[in-house]
């Protein structure tokens, strides 16, 4: 009698056990985090993935284009310099590497603004589909941060006067929509910032300049 | 000569039955199991309702779909590369233009790149979340993981990588909840910036004022775990997403002559 007890404690210990083990791994292989995300966050998520989505099926339509033009160039036996060219043009103006022309926004920052605000407008600019910016006359690539204390920003060395002014190329209502909407980083920034202005204009026809960055990596080496 | 029994622990060891040991081992195990599981719950907050299961579904079909659209994608440059570099030999402008177009590649981190750097694992506070205590500053946030890449680029990192998200000239980097969205790819924690930079990009980012800053306000602070490693290669992935242009067109007023000359080093 006194056996079977033990026995069946060890079967109940084993179960529980057993249990624990399953719902660890589980939720270790279900770990993507979206179980912490509420109804609203995931319909956020939901939206950016669609867009994302939407845009690179966009991208995988203009690249099967430009490799279907390069395979009909190669099988006439032509050198394909046409395609390369808009190749090189399309790339260097995307990457920053070339000037830009185009419609956008324009901010025009007086005050003082902390040099992380100016790096959270940026982001929030790249996040409404900003396609080219700059800072005064300053290219702004990943690498290009906003340094130094208010009233002393710095941004590849080169100094940030008052008023200086943040341009983007995109679409302007986009842009605009996104930048002043409430709660969006106009409104935070007036709180976080409060004796700074920014005013937003839209803009039909911005120039941004070309980085004067050699952006070729000098330590890292193409992985083929 | 016979032993007599001890009355201390050696023969009270010997007393005790088998099934006891594999009980009290059982309960052990148990125990750290269940801790376990406390632990990796952390401080995210879990959700759970009848709305949720469709939209997490959704969710995770379509970063699927995300991923084999930028697989499509590297696939398609890569034949576009090959057949660019079979044609350059018939021609010097070609060859030129190849050449050039190699390096816009690069400088656009379109080409994944191996080379001296470091790794940086960011990580969720495993501290209790004290009293008065925004739960939110235990938990990495797309502020954090900005932060570390602006301090990498600052201390001279020439790539950087988020969870195999390659940083580029049009990446953000968003909080969507307590998590991390980058180039609008769901990322999930821990987080693992990957740089490529010179060889003492670990020197110049452990000195630098922003990122001890960083250190101090968020790992000494709230716990937030911060790993570094210095593997001998680090590698970059290419970035897979659009390059296409829908506003923005090279500038025709400004020729190639009248561009400023790029300088010879990146910042800083």
């Amino acid at each position: 009698m006194n056996r079977r007890r033990n026995q069946l404690s060890l079967a109940i210990v084993a179960f529980l056990l057993g249990a624990l083990v399953i719902i660890q791994l589980r939720s270790q292989a279900a770990g993507n985090g979206l179980d912490t995300l509420t109804t609203t966050e995931l319909t956020v998520l939901v939206g950016n993935l669609n867009t994302r989505n939407d845009q690179l099926r966009a991208e995988v339509a203009t690249t099967q284009a430009e490799l279907a033009a390069l395979q009909a160039s190669d099988a006439r036996g032509e050198t394909s310099i046409g395609q390369l060219q808009v190749d090189l043009a399309r790339v260097r103006a995307w990457t920053g590497l070339d000037p830009v022309i185009g419609p956008g926004v324009r901010i025009t920052v007086t005050g003082g603004l902390h040099a992380g605000s100016v790096r959270d407008l940026v982001n929030e600019l790249r996040n409404a589909g900003a396609e080219a910016i700059a800072v005064d006359d300053v290219r702004v690539e990943p690498n290009s941060i906003v340094d130094g204390p208010v009233g002393g920003l710095l941004i590849e060395s080169t100094h940030l006067g008052d008023p200086f002014e943040v341009s983007a190329i995109g679409n302007p209502n986009s842009l605009t929509g996104s930048l002043t909407r409430a709660g969006g980083i106009i409104a935070q920034l007036a709180a976080t910032d409060p004796t700074a202005q920014l005013i937003v204009t839209p803009v039909d026809i911005l120039r941004l300049p070309a980085t004067i960055q050699n952006l070729v990596p000098a330590h890292g080496k193409p992985r083929l | 000569m016979t032993a007599r029994p001890s009355p201390t622990g050696g023969s009270r060891l010997r007393r005790i039955p088998s099934w006891q040991v594999t009980l009290g081992l059982a309960l052990l195990v148990f125990g750290f199991l269940i801790a376990a599981q406390l632990q990796s719950n952390g401080p995210r907050a879990q959700y759970a309702s009848n709305e949720r299961g469709p939209l997490v579904e959704t969710a995770i079909g379509l970063q699927t779909q995300q991923d084999a659209l930028k697989a499509q994608i590297l696939d398609l440059r890569a034949q576009i590369t090959n057949l660019e570099t079979k044609g350059q030999g018939s021609a010097a402008a070609a060859t030129d233009l190849g050449l050039r177009l190699q390096d816009a590649r690069l400088a656009a981190g379109l080409i994944a790149l191996q080379g001296p750097g470091l790794v940086l694992q960011l990580r969720d506070s495993g501290q209790t979340v004290l009293p008065g205590d925004n739960p939110n500053d235990y938990l990495i946030s797309a502020g954090d993981v900005r932060t570390v890449v602006e301090n990498l680029w600052l201390a001279g990192a020439e790539g950087v990588a988020v969870n195999g998200e390659r940083i580029t000239t049009g990446t953000a980097i968003l909080d969507i909840g307590g998590t991390v969205l980058v180039n609008s790819a769901y990322l999930a924690p821990p987080y693992q910036v990957a740089a490529i930079g010179p060889p003492d990009l670990f020197d110049r980012l452990s000195a630098a004022v922003g990122f001890r800053d960083f250190v101090r306000t968020r790992a000494q602070a709230f716990g937030i775990q911060i790993d570094f490693a210095e593997p001998g290669d680090v590698d970059l992935p290419a970035y897979a997403g659009a390059i296409t242009l829908r506003y923005a067109q090279p500038d025709p007023s400004v020729s190639p002559a009248t561009v400023r000359a790029p300088s010879s080093s990146a910042q800083p």
